[in-house]
């Protein structure tokens, strides 16, 4: 036996049953990611025409091409993945600046209220927004914001975790480098400015992480507060795809490819980064 | 500097750092809860009328019932699966950082795109999935079509968006327990398995309930595949809250009914979270 490895199980035979067992299931959870490529990259009708039977044809082309990723741009799809990436971008940068204020503010100053204020940031994370939704696009609706950007990037920008998880970081860093800053003469901006946004980025990154996934994923909000086509976000305008009497599926698949990979590449770049800081703010405490 | 000045400054640095984000929480969370209690128990009539109404709604009984019986099979397959596979990638298996990876990626498939997806792979009888059935010699299934497999083909596709994202956290956990337990568990001569349920186990106890409970509330408020493939049938089979919630109010336009069942969605999901931490998590531990 090589190195000593207490979390292992250690007989030969278990451990290949283990290792089939694990491919088996990675192979079960890539196997729609597989069909979604090659659907993107081939012609539409070949990609029900050979789901069934299961046969080497249904993940390989016949012939391969990128017509549907082309189709896909010259259409009203363009505008929707616009839309989404400037929904995105925008309450990501304004979600880290706001959120990282307030977290600034609850880490390092001390104030009455303070504990009743962070109790209404731990609730709002508590109430998760998606059954707050129906109710929120009602007053949308009355204040005649459907149909627009600001209603679209608001509700993505406050964000009660996002706030905690930074606030976590920020109690970690040492009281004295603060202090030394007042006593040189810098005001609370610029001890935000210059001393605790430069030490957090780790913090940063997951927290625009988890922003961007928030605004890049949603469905039901735009669902609720969009019907002007030109307003629609990339799920959104998807879903109008698939719902098409005639519908063009390699056309479906580019975009579903599309969609994914964006936050696929993300997640991949910064996957440590992410699920670190998620299990430290819940799993650890 | 005065007091009085140094006090007002004081005020317009902390409104300038928390003013913002405590609007906008205010803004997009508080005021609409508080909006839905007003407008599900706030009109003529009494509480006890509306909770009334709400019991007297088949439809309403139908899918709190569906509800609930959905998170009672979803939570414990799904945690039991991304348990089972933290603990098969823990083993120092070759291979270990790539099957990770591929089981982790659908996470970062948007509900939307893999409810799509797995509508077109569950098609009867043209689909993915019943490619794989007929190649291995099994009759197509009806899935999303058929009252008995619909809320099953539910489970399934909301299992391959989430259990990576579990197994992930529980990694996590697992990579945590101290080592000289384990080593200790092993000097005392204690098999794999003593190890595994009476060390590892015990000392995943906090993320397990982090992920029990994160898991709980997400599968609360599962609606993407429901209204794009299912619309709540065949026969009310998928009818999650969430989903009469959205038909409630924007298909039949009963406001009143659908506030109230906001509420109730609520006040269900802190019961349930609050047994799972009352059961599983000593108090000087939460």
């Amino acid at each position: 036996m090589s190195a000593f490895d207490p979390y292992a199980a250690r007989s030969t035979p278990v451990r290949a049953l283990l290792f089939v067992a694990a491919v088996g299931a990675a192979l079960l959870f890539v196997a729609p990611i597989i069909w979604i490529v090659s659907g993107a990259l081939r012609d539409g009708d070949e990609i029900l025409r050979y789901a069934t039977p299961f046969q080497l044809r249904t993940v390989v082309p016949e012939s391969w091409t990128i017509g549907n990723l082309v189709a896909l741009v010259q259409g009203p799809f363009l505008r929707a993945i616009v839309n989404s990436l400037l929904v995105a971008t925008v309450s990501v940068v304004l979600g880290l600046v706001i959120n990282a204020m307030a977290a600034f503010a609850f880490a390092t100053m001390r104030f009455r209220g303070r504990n009743l204020l962070f109790s209404v940031v731990v609730f709002s994370f508590l109430i998760p927004f998606e059954v707050l939704a129906v109710p929120l696009s009602e007053a949308v609706r009355a204040m005649e914001l459907d149909n627009s950007y600001v209603a679209l990037i608001v509700p993505g920008v406050g964000h009660g975790l996002v706030i905690f998880m930074l606030r976590q970081f920020f109690l970690a860093i040492p009281e004295d480098l603060r202090e030394a800053a007042a006593v040189d003469g810098a005001g609370w901006w610029t001890i935000f400015r210059r001393i605790y946004l430069p030490l957090s980025g780790p913090a940063l990154i997951s927290a625009g992480l988890l922003l961007f996934l928030f605004q890049w994923q949603t469905y039901l909000w735009p669902l609720l507060i969009t019907t002007d086509r030109s307003m629609d976000v990339a799920p959104i305008a998807l879903a109008r795809f698939f719902g098409q009497y005639d519908v063009d599926y390699g056309q479906l698949f580019a975009g579903s490819l599309v969609l994914s990979l964006i936050p696929a590449m993300l997640l991949l770049r910064f996957q440590r980064n992410y699920t670190e800081s998620v299990s430290r703010t819940g799993v650890k405490g | 500097m005065s007091d009085a000045a140094s006090g007002r400054s004081r005020a317009s640095t902390l409104t300038l750092f928390l003013g913002p984000a405590l609007a906008l929480l205010v803004i997009t969370r508080l005021a609409p809860f508080a909006v839905s209690i007003k407008q599900a128990f706030g009109g003529d009539e009494s509480v006890g009328a509306v909770l009334a109404a709400l019991w007297d709604s088949p439809n309403f009984i139908d899918s709190v019932g569906t509800t609930l019986w959905f998170s009672l099979l979803i939570n414990p397959f799904q945690i039991a699966l991304a348990l089972g596979l933290a603990v098969v990638l823990t083993q120092k298996l070759p291979g270990t950082g790539i099957l990770r990876t591929l089981i982790f990626i659908p996470v970062a498939v948007p509900p939307a795109v893999s409810a799509i997806v797995w509508g077109l792979a569950l098609r009867n009888p043209d689909g993915l999935v019943n490619g794989v059935l007929s190649a291995v010699g099994f009759e197509p299934q009806p899935f999303l079509l058929a009252p008995e497999q619909a809320l099953w083909s539910i489970i399934v596709i909301a299992s391959w968006i989430g259990v990576g994202y579990w197994m992930v956290l529980l990694i996590a956990g697992i990579q945590d327990v101290p080592r000289d337990l384990l080593e200790a568990g092993l000097v005392d001569g204690a098999g794999w398995w003593r190890r595994f349920w009476h060390i590892t186990v015990p000392a995943l106890r906090r993320p397990l309930l982090f992920v029990l409970v994160a898991d709980t509330v997400a599968n609360f408020l599962l609606f993407v595949p429901v209204q794009l493939l299912t619309r709540g049938g065949p026969d009310g089979s998928t009818n999650l809250l969430m989903h009469d919630i959205y038909r409630q109010a924007f298909v039949y336009g009963d406001r009143q009914f659908a506030a109230a069942e906001v509420v109730v969605l609520i006040l269900l999901m802190m019961v349930v979270v609050g047994v799972q931490m009352r059961l599983l998590g000593p108090e000087e531990d939460l």
